[in-house]
């Protein structure tokens, strides 16, 4: 072999075995991977939603990926989970379709081989895509979809953090009565306005089904088809039956209509409270300026509450980080991130991968969670958080305040609203 | 007395609105037998016009209407010169399929560049104005949006009807050889119908955001009532989709506060239906 021939060997030599050791190392760190899905509506009328719980997601997997040894969160300290094991997301985009929902879902367990699935926002997809997940024996984390009826199927494998429909209707007939009892607010009627949706239909069922137990006549029933063109019809008619108090269950650009509808036609309820919906928007009720004010909704987190959830502010300024425009946690972003983490700490106390273990492991005990009010999460053998709480608030100046219950009142609940022409 | 008349107002200032989105369309069916799958999507692309103009320059939507039209003018000649020029002469569904792509591509566009949020402009000089006059309300926005769709649809109308241009088109919609045998330029005909029924729904694009918040998804649903107002109305027709747009709106309005307004929808295409079957060329078709 001439010096040429060999150092030609030499540099072959050497590239073949930089390749292979590239190539081990990809498959040792391929065995150190655990794939989670994301299912959200990326794209059509609740995106921006969506949007903000895949970036939730992001946030805590990078502060379980990664050592943030001074944040006060479960697994921040170390790097991975389960000796080292990193999270690897894989997204997928339902557009807020129950159908596409299911197909995702299939698609994300036998093609991409994820371990679990988080999501779906739209309750209406979660139902379909929680389902494949309990037919395959996999688990289905639920962050924010508020449908109570998820979690009455006696499904083992799905778990959802936030409260549900129901615990919100309750809340708000508490409200009702306490502020009769105690403000002499003398609320009689209720009229419910919902998008004619699994999420609108099962929020007004639990409405109207509290607030007929609590007392209170159902004066109007208001359902909507989602994205209409003008809601002058579903304005007149309750304006015409003049409850005092209407729940509602709007989102988005649904949200931003009925309200300046209900400007337009110059009428306004004694209070209007809101569930999981636009009201919770802090965009939207920034774009909607004075008009949002006196409005109310129950709320599981707002940047106001940070007195009360210190340790949510590091992870916040991640979460800050992966939205455009920049904006803090909402809601039901928080939840998604909070699903995130709990099963993440399932499965390193679990310390394996097996779905039945996992599942028990989620059952049995109960979970620090910094990120929820009240700072744990504990599952019912239905798989819901029987710890999920929220806070009755009212925007007042542009600023969620809390409202209700009275220990952590910020202000008094400014009831009746104050009428259009006065503001 | 005044829940009906409030309800009929409500209908026939939504139902001009739809006449203007409805009449560009009409006007490109009829002259050129085109369906335009994207007309929904010029009109969420006049809104964001619309909506950036007032958000970034502070210009309110009462005069950015103007450039909104324009704009949508450019962009109905550019379809035409860059797509629909090559679908003429061919199958019907050639020029469907390419609109339908355009549509998605402007969804997506739109979608890319401004996200998928909900825009809102937050202070309007209509905005949240009302006037009452017997207890009948009519909301400023709205109220200015139907009469400035009212004055176009009449000024189209006697563009189409009164002037030599008009008379052109009217002569390509009814014989494109025997126009050009008349010495009619029918390729400029079709660039300018193709741009002025974009101006149609670039106008109203542009008047909408003093009241209704901009997204990539918004002109899903005018799109298909324009189409269903067309249809209904006669192809070709201003005065059939003028007509028919009202029966919309006021169908829409009616049925939704006597009967449900979850049912207003139903009971717009449940009209269509009827008046399809009934008499198929439409209200006014020909």
């Amino acid at each position: 072999m001439n010096k040429v021939s060999s150092r030609r060997f030499l540099a072959v030599f050497a590239v073949v075995v930089l390749l292979v050791g590239t190539l081990a190392g990809a498959g040792f760190a391929e065995e150190k991977v655990i794939k989670i899905g994301t299912l959200f509506p990326l794209t059509g009328p609740v995106a921006t939603a969506g949007q903000r719980c895949r970036a939730a997601v992001e946030t805590a997997v990078e502060v379980i990926n990664n050592s943030y040894p001074n944040m006060n969160i479960p697994l921040a300290a170390q790097e991975g989970i389960l000796g080292g094991h990193k999270i690897v997301l894989v997204h997928a985009d339902h557009q807020g379709k129950p159908d596409i929902g299911k197909a995702e879902a299939e698609r994300l367990f036998n093609q991409e081989k994820v371990y679990a699935i988080i999501g779906s926002y739209n309750s209406a997809v979660t139902k379909p895509a929680s389902f494949v997940a309990e037919m395959q024996k996999k688990i289905f984390m639920c962050g924010c979809s508020s449908s109570a009826a998820l979690t009455e199927r006696g499904f083992k494998y799905f778990f959802r953090m936030a409260p549900t429909d129901k615990t919100e209707s309750h809340e708000f007939v508490e409200f009702m009565k306490w502020m009769n009892e105690t403000r002499g607010s003398d609320f009689k009627t209720v009229g419910i306005i919902y998008e004619n949706t699994e999420f609108g239909k099962h929020a007004a069922d639990e409405g109207k089904a509290a607030a007929k137990d609590a007392g209170f006549e159902v004066v109007a029933d208001v359902p909507f088809s989602p994205g209409a063109t003008s809601m002058n019809s579903e304005v007149q008619t309750l304006k015409a039956a003049d409850p005092d108090v209407v729940f509602g269950a709007c989102l988005g650009g649904d949200y931003t209509l009925w309200v300046r509808t209900m400007k337009e036609l110059n009428w306004l309820p004694k209070a209007a409270l809101n569930y999981c919906t636009g009201y919770q928007d802090p965009m939207i009720t920034r774009q909607l300026g004075d008009d949002a004010n006196y409005f109310s909704g129950g709320m599981g987190y707002a940047p106001q509450f940070a007195h009360l959830m210190p340790d949510v502010a590091p992870v916040e300024a991640i979460y800050k980080e992966k939205t455009t425009p920049s904006v803090p946690f909402d809601s039901d972003s928080i939840q998604e991130a909070v699903a995130m983490f709990i099963l993440a700490q399932a499965i390193e106390k679990a310390g394996t991968l097996d779905y039945d273990t996992v599942a028990k492991t989620l059952h049995e005990n109960v979970w620090d969670s910094p990120l929820s009010l009240g700072g744990k999460v504990e599952f019912a053998p239905d798989g819901q958080n029987i710890r999920a709480r929220s806070f009755l608030t009212q925007l007042q100046d542009g600023e969620y305040t809390i409202i209700y219950p009275e220990e952590f009142m910020q202000a008094e609940p400014v009831v009746p609203m104050v009428p259009w022409d006065k503001r | 007395m005044i829940v009906f008349l409030q309800v009929m107002v409500n209908g026939i200032l939504n139902g001009l609105v739809y006449a203007l989105v409805a009449t560009g369309l009409s006007l490109i069916w009829g002259v050129m037998d085109v369906i335009n799958f994207a007309h929904g999507d010029y009109l969420m692309v006049a809104m964001y016009t619309s909506f950036w103009i007032g958000a970034l320059l502070g210009v309110d939507p009462v005069l950015s209407w103007i450039v909104s039209g324009a704009f949508l003018f450019l962009i109905g000649a550019l379809t035409y010169k860059l797509i629909i020029r090559y679908t003429v002469g061919r199958s019907a569904i050639s020029a469907l399929l390419a609109t339908f792509g355009l549509s998605m591509f402007l969804k997506n566009v739109c979608l890319y560049l401004f996200s998928p949020n909900f825009r809102l402009l937050s202070k309007t000089v209509l905005g949240g104005k009302t006037i009452e006059t017997g207890g009948v309300i009519f909301p400023v926005p709205q109220l200015v949006t139907a009469l400035g769709a009212l004055v176009v649809i009449v000024l189209v109308y006697y563009m189409v009807k009164k002037t030599r241009l008009g008379w052109a088109i009217q002569a390509t919609a009814m014989d494109k050889e025997a126009a050009e045998l008349m010495g009619i330029d029918t390729e400029r005909i079709y660039l300018l119908v193709f741009g002025l029924g974009g101006s149609c729904v670039g106008i109203a694009g542009g008047l909408l955001p003093s009241y209704l918040a901009v997204h990539p998804e918004v002109g899903l649903l005018f799109g298909l009532l324009a189409f269903v107002i067309v249809a209904m109305g006669g192809f070709g027709s201003i005065p059939g989709a003028l007509f028919a747009a009202l029966l919309v709106g006021l169908v829409e309005s009616f049925s939704g506060f006597f009967i449900a307004p979850v049912f207003k929808y139903v009971a717009v295409f449940a009209l269509y239906l009827l008046v399809v079957m009934v008499r198929p060329k439409g209200l006014f078709g020909w």
